[in-house]
């Protein structure tokens, strides 16, 4: 039985012990995670450990396939290699090492099986399986990033990603002082244009006015469609008057793309009408149908 | 706007009905130069149209190449080199000069030449291909438009500096210039596919 005074040096010479165990189990995973880097086991270190550097800094995304391509071509002294995806949404999908477009000596994978294709071709299939995982798991993770958050038709923000923009632009008003104006755009009798011609015709209007949209916001404004033919903006950085240089440019680029379709604005100013999400859009919305002569209840 | 990223970029140009493959060229300041989009896609200007919208949102500068899918991979199978695409062909009425932009392999060559769409425009080309550094032994000998009218096809001659036998392109495009540089590059497709070493 030890003392109180020899309990603490055998607890010293215990932690010591465990100090010894701890750097054995370490160097044991070590050793083992050399054994499978070397080997091209199912698990892939050197894969896992950058998946984990991206996701301490970003999302994954595509871009993260090309960094992956060229981690994989330096640890194999690849002159080439290609990666072949297949995805719902997208369907046959060739990435090439740094960002190049496919090469008729390619292009015989492209109509190839889903996988990672090497030039030299001496990589273990394990490594390769591990890497068109990766891969496919970084083009996924983006498409289902910017499907939450973009309109499919017009491919500008939806309504979720909208409602969160302004609640972030009203916070910094009301904290910082900082203006910004939310312009919201309804399209005029755009339900007759769609039972006139059909909903296709519809549609192709609809994507031309985002099409427009998009060119006629500046860099840190966010255009969205929030409703079928209901769109909004917020100008950031812009006090009331400066929606009038928007509404020219959207009506300029309208005209280029020989779009016919009419709108109607309402704004609103924070911080000098509100600071409040709901009470801005509510300000915008009644100028909007004061403009268009109805009357809300 | 949201998220102009170059990632989103090249996401919304894979999004594109038919696209199959997409490469970025880049300036040395970091620019992007030209997109090429290798697209299966049964209607290739629509295509082209619509990627150059979506470039025009990210990257004004940058021009738009669609290769098509099906024939990349006949080149391949008869083991030919890469293709030379036409960017862009622009004549300018108020001095008369067509400047024609070529690319092959991601890079890019401008040309300018005088005397009009046809024959400015074949000038053009050789010069386009010649400052993409291909060494091109021919000189223009006729331009030929085979009726005064839209929609009809130009015939190029061209004659070798070396004497050997003229080489002859046909094209027909959506005007005399197109038409011209095309012309030329069909003239010019097989001694091109075939020269080694050529850059």
């Amino acid at each position: 039985m030890s003392s109180k005074n020899g309990s603490t040096a055998e607890s010293a010479h215990q932690s010591g012990a465990e100090e010894d165990e701890t750097e054995a189990t370490l160097s044991s995973i070590h050793a083992d995670v050399e054994r499978s880097d070397v080997s091209g086991e199912d698990y892939e270190p050197w894969l896992f450990q950058t998946m984990l550097n991206e996701l301490s800094e970003r999302e994954l995304g595509v871009g993260f396939i090309y960094a992956i391509l060229e981690l994989f071509a330096e640890r194999h002294k690849l002159t080439d290699v290609a990666v072949v995806l297949v995805n719902d949404t997208f369907g046959t999908q060739m990435f090439r090492l740094g960002g190049e477009a496919v090469t008729p000596d390619m292009a015989a994978h492209l109509s190839a099986s889903p996988g990672v294709y090497c030039e030299p071709d001496h990589v273990p299939s394990a490594e390769c399986d591990a890497v068109r995982t990766a891969c496919q798991l970084a083009m996924s993770l983006h498409l289902a990033r910017f499907s939450a958050a973009h309109d499919p038709l017009t491919n500008i923000a939806n309504r979720r990603s909208f409602d969160e923009a302004l609640e972030v632009a009203a916070a910094r008003s009301a904290r910082y002082g900082w203006a910004f104006t939310l312009v919201l755009v309804d399209l005029n009798n755009f339900k007759a244009v769609n039972d006139r011609s059909g909903h296709e015709y519809g549609n192709h209007l609809l994507r031309q006015f985002g099409f427009a949209l998009r060119q006629a916001v500046r860099q840190g404004d966010i255009a969205a469609r929030i409703g079928g033919d209901e769109f909004a903006v917020i100008l950031s950085n812009a006090e009331g008057h400066e929606s009038s240089g928007f509404t020219e440019r959207l009506r300029g680029h309208l005209v280029t793309l020989g779009n016919p379709v009419e709108f109607t604005i309402g704004t609103a100013t924070s911080p000098r009408d509100s600071t409040d999400p709901g009470e801005l859009l509510r300000l915008a919305d009644g100028r909007l149908y004061e403009k268009k002569g109805i009357r809300i209840s | 706007m949201m998220s102009r990223t170059e990632e989103d970029f090249e996401l919304e140009l894979r999004s594109l009905p038919g696209v199959l493959n997409v490469g970025i060229t880049k300036h040395a300041n970091g620019d992007v130069d030209v997109v090429t989009l290798v697209a299966n896609s049964k209607d290739p200007i629509a295509t082209r149209s619509a990627a150059s919208q979506i470039a025009s949102l990210y990257y004004p500068e940058a021009a738009v190449v669609i290769e098509d899918a099906n024939r990349a991979l006949a080149d391949h199978h008869r083991g030919e080199g890469p293709r030379v695409a036409l960017i862009r062909a622009d004549y300018d009425t108020s001095d008369g000069f067509c400047e024609v932009q070529l690319s092959v392999d991601g890079r890019t060559g401008i040309g300018r030449a005088g005397s009009g769409p046809l024959i400015g425009g074949a000038e053009a080309t050789l010069a386009a291909l010649r400052d993409l550094g291909y060494d091109v032994p021919y000189s223009l000998m006729t331009v030929t438009n085979v009726t005064n009218g839209r929609d009809w096809p130009v015939i190029v001659t061209l004659r070798s500096l070396a004497n050997d036998a003229d080489r002859f392109g046909i094209a027909r495009s959506e005007d005399d210039l197109v038409s011209a540089v095309k012309a030329t590059l069909d003239s010019l497709n097989r001694f091109l596919s075939t020269l080694e070493g050529r850059v």
